[in-house]
């Protein structure tokens, strides 16, 4: 490995602004950070380079660890987005800087200088000042200042950020082609998609400081596997679909036995198609009237507001029915002109589904008022927001369980109303005191290993939106005897590697001996502002011995129940 | 809605702009003639009233050229001690951030805010023979105040924020990215600050430094206090030039002035010539 990365963290005043970010690039690879700004991907680059110190995590170059070592002795290249040229030197000066430095004999430094300029095309322009360049020249400049040490990493912060478009893509060239040339190890930061892709061997997506997802750019466009990589990487329609099988539907499902299997359904604007109502298309998605068409050159740019009842989206509330991106060919669009005010139907050539745990939530109402008040916790709103899921509210008793992530109250009765859900076929569960705030804590315990996995991947999908500590609780009865806390602790050892691997967890691990109840509930007492993720079995005994007092009271806590699959207890022991 | 007819502005000035612009640039330069032009006028025509030689003579007496080594001495000391703080104080505010910054900003501004007699006082209290540390110097033979060192303390103190108020604008202004590729460069810190840092801010400090001496060779308040006014060991040429002047010895009085204004002159010749380099030097 050239470059690797092991849970590098950076805080800024207590906030981290890299978070536990796991990276190996390869000998001569290309990667590219991609993300909005402030998702660290700088921080994160100029860390590697050693410009500032890490709070946590080991840096490797080349097997070498370098965590500890100065910037000066990494013997990395490193280009930024204001060229960072020094003003008051020559290019030559520049370009040579790094031998003078290192006390190389004048003859080689020339000649160093020479090649350098050839690669970058600029022969001829030693005596300049970096005054007397353009941008793009300046740019070259730093490039070649960069190599000139022969570095075996280059490191790049948006190169290309501050110039103009054209100059950007022939420069976007001359790197790729250095960079192949030379089989340089290459990380670049960018928050522009379309420069990821013409330049990344892989790419990886940076969001609030972790880093998402990494993978070659046609993979990574084709199979996200994150609502935010799904959209920030090209444009993408998030709707909820309905799994039958091998298919996706879009329409919800009329009543069947149990709760209907929700997914998240990216359809990208060019896989999307619009074809004449009375025609089917191959999957169809739903009919729509055309809102807006925009010509785009070689593309026409259609939006479709699809009637409500026959898809919903699956972010942000958009209550006249979902707005569908759509993007043809010149030859669809003469196949079949549409204009504003159309009525057609809409169809998906390929539909990816996100392999999210959480699709949406669903508030259900025991009491009149009580889902309002609901929707509006900090809680609920806040991760609402963040994982772009959308809140639903059902009928106050309706007496079905809803698709996705059913929410009920906390308080009396809540015990009895989330038996009935979990039994009637729901796979989680949240409960919700009136005016739950964020929590400062993830208390995780997992009652049967049968529901082991599918807690961590609820939690886990969780502990990304919400900057909280994560405890993993392992309880046993002060009458265990020796081999039963040897049962634990193994537990929590498994527990904790589980995470790690599979989920990327970083768990805090915790053992309690003494009545289960009571020590559960001195747990989540340590801090006020606590959220229980509990797995149980399926026979829900559980929630009746452990969670009550933080359904029903006294001690009333945002709490998510996480059912074992059947599935998996029948496979699992 | 009535349509109102607006008169067109017009693109020339009006006849009363006129005669404001040209009332104004009167007032400024008249108020210079009386305040600035006619007193060094006056100081050249008094220093001469006697003729060429008596001027040129004024200098043989040996308490003024006395005098004259002395400001000499002091700005040698206390130019290069403000110009060694003042980068340094000005690299601490521009490039890091740490508790007491402000407080360090206005610290680096007391000088401007105290009068210079107050300056010299504190000496004294400090070191003068009944001051905090007097019974000690006095065990140790050791005399700061009414000689060299007091006068160079005095100077420095008065003197100090010059550079540093010069820099740190200049390199809040010019950030970091430069120094920091250095460093990816494999360069030393001091490579960094000799081959980088000083070039960048090398027209700022001269500035800074022209400003320093100026101050240092026609500081009189604060050096007064602390000095003694002995002659011929602890005066400075403006405090010299009062000690003349009280002894009716005009001539000399003015010709040591001269003195002072054509150090001020080529303060200023010098300060311009810099401000033009800094402007073309910025791109």
């Amino acid at each position: 490995m050239s470059i690797s990365l092991d849970q590098v963290t950076k805080r800024y005043q207590d906030l981290p602004v890299v978070n536990d970010v796991s990276l190996e690039v390869e000998a001569g690879e290309f990667l590219v950070l991609l993300g909005p700004s402030g998702s660290g991907k700088s921080t994160l680059l100029r860390a590697i380079a050693g410009l500032i110190d890490i709070d946590h995590g080991r840096i490797a170059l080349h097997g070498r660890d370098v965590t500890r070592t100065s910037a000066r002795e990494r013997e990395i290249g490193f280009v930024f987005q204001h060229y960072a040229l020094f003003r008051h030197m020559t290019v030559a000066d520049n370009i040579e800087f790094a031998l003078r430095v290192r006390r190389v004999r004048a003859a080689e430094r020339v000649a160093r200088r020479k090649e350098l300029l050839q690669l970058v095309a600029l022969e001829g322009m030693d005596s300049r000042l970096p005054s007397e360049l353009s941008g793009g020249q300046q740019q070259r400049v730093a490039v070649a200042r960069a190599l000139a040490h022969r570095p075996r990493v280059l490191l790049m912060d948006e190169p290309f950020g501050a110039l103009d478009a054209k100059i950007r893509e022939e420069l976007r060239r001359t790197i790729r082609q250095i960079q192949r040339d030379l089989g340089m190890t290459t990380i670049l930061v960018t928050h522009d998609q379309e420069e990821a892709f013409a330049l990344a061997d892989r790419i990886g997506v940076m969001h609030q400081g972790r880093l998402l997802e990494c993978g070659r750019p046609d993979d990574l466009y084709a199979r996200p596997a994150s609502r935010f990589v799904a959209t920030f990487l090209g444009a993408a329609n998030l709707l909820l679909g309905y799994r039958r099988g091998e298919h996706v539907h879009f329409a919800a499902p009329a009543h069947a036995a149990g709760p209907p299997d929700e997914v998240v359904a990216v359809l990208r604007p060019e896989e999307t198609e619009l074809v004449p109502v009375g025609k089917t298309p191959a999957t169809p998605v739903g009919r729509g009237t055309v809102e807006e068409v925009q010509f785009g050159g070689a593309v026409e740019r259609v939006r479709v507001r699809l009637s409500d009842r026959t898809a919903r989206s699956a972010s942000g509330a958009d209550g006249a029915g979902a707005l569908l991106d759509v993007t043809r060919t010149l030859a669809d669009k003469r196949a079949f002109p549409v204009a504003p005010g159309a009525e057609v139907a809409v169809g998906a050539r390929r539909v990816h589904v996100l392999p999210t745990p959480i699709t949406s939530f669903t508030v259900l109402a025991t009491a009149a008022g009580i889902a309002g008040q609901l929707c509006r916790t900090p809680l609920l709103e806040a991760l609402s927001s963040r994982m772009q899921a959308r809140i639903f509210e059902a009928e106050p008793a309706s007496g079905t369980v809803p698709p996705g992530l059913p929410v009920i109250p906390t308080g009396p009765g809540a015990l009895a109303a989330a038996r009935w859900q979990l039994e009637h076929g729901a796979r989680q569960l949240l409960c919700l005191p009136p005016g739950a705030e964020l929590p400062g804590r993830v208390v995780i315990h997992v009652q049967d290993p049968a529901a082991r996995s599918s807690t961590f991947l609820v939690a886990s999908s969780l502990l990304r939106h919400l900057h909280a500590e994560a405890v993993y609780l392992a309880l046993r009865d002060a009458s265990a005897s020796e081999s039963g806390r040897t049962s634990g602790m193994r537990d929590l050892l498994d527990a904790r590697s589980a995470a790690m691997s599979r989920h990327g967890l970083d768990l805090r691990t915790e053992l309690r001996l003494g009545d289960p109840r009571s020590e559960l509930q001195a747990e989540l007492a340590l801090q006020p502002r606590s959220l229980l993720v509990i797995g149980v079995g399926p026979s829900l005994d559980a929630l009746d011995r452990l969670v009550q007092p933080a359904l029903e009271g006294p001690t009333e806590l945002p709490v998510l129940v996480v059912r074992a699959e059947l599935l998996e207890h029948a496979g699992g022991g | 809605m009535t349509a109102v007819t607006l008169p067109a502005p017009r693109r020339a000035e009006g006849i009363g702009a006129r005669v404001v612009r040209a009332l104004l640039i009167g007032i400024a330069v008249s108020f210079l003639a009386l305040l600035l032009l006619a007193p060094l006028g006056a100081i050249l025509a008094q220093a001469l009233e006697r003729g060429v030689q008596v001027y040129l003579d004024s200098f043989a007496d040996s308490d003024t050229r006395a005098a004259i080594r002395l400001t000499l001495l002091t700005a040698a000391i206390a130019v290069p001690v403000n110009t060694i703080f003042g980068v340094c104080a000005a690299w601490a505010i521009a490039r890091f951030e740490f508790r007491g910054k402000s407080l360090l900003i206005t610290l680096i501004d007391l000088p401007f805010a105290v009068s210079p007699v107050i300056a010299g006082l504190v000496f004294v209290l400090l070191f003068g023979s009944h001051g905090w540390f007097g019974a000690w110097l006095l065990e140790r033979d050791i005399s700061i105040i009414f000689a060299l060192p007091g006068i160079v303390l005095a100077t420095t103190f008065v003197t100090f924020p010059y550079v540093a108020r010069e820099l740190i604008p200049l390199m809040q202004q010019q950030g970091s990215e430069e120094e920091v590729a250095a460093i990816t460069l494999g360069a030393r810190p001091w490579t960094v600050f000799a081959r980088i840092t000083l070039p960048k801010i090398r027209w700022g400090l001269l500035y800074g430094v022209i400003l320093c001496n100026a101050r240092a060779m026609g500081e009189f308040g604060a050096v007064s206090v602390v000095s003694g006014h002995i002659r011929g060991l602890t005066t400075t040429m403006p405090l010299h030039v009062e000690i003349l002047y009280n002894e009716y010895n005009f001539v000399a009085a003015f010709a040591v002035a001269s003195l002072l204004a054509l150090l001020a002159m080529l303060t200023l010749v010098a300060k311009s010539l810099v401000e033009w380099r800094m402007g073309s030097g910025r791109t």
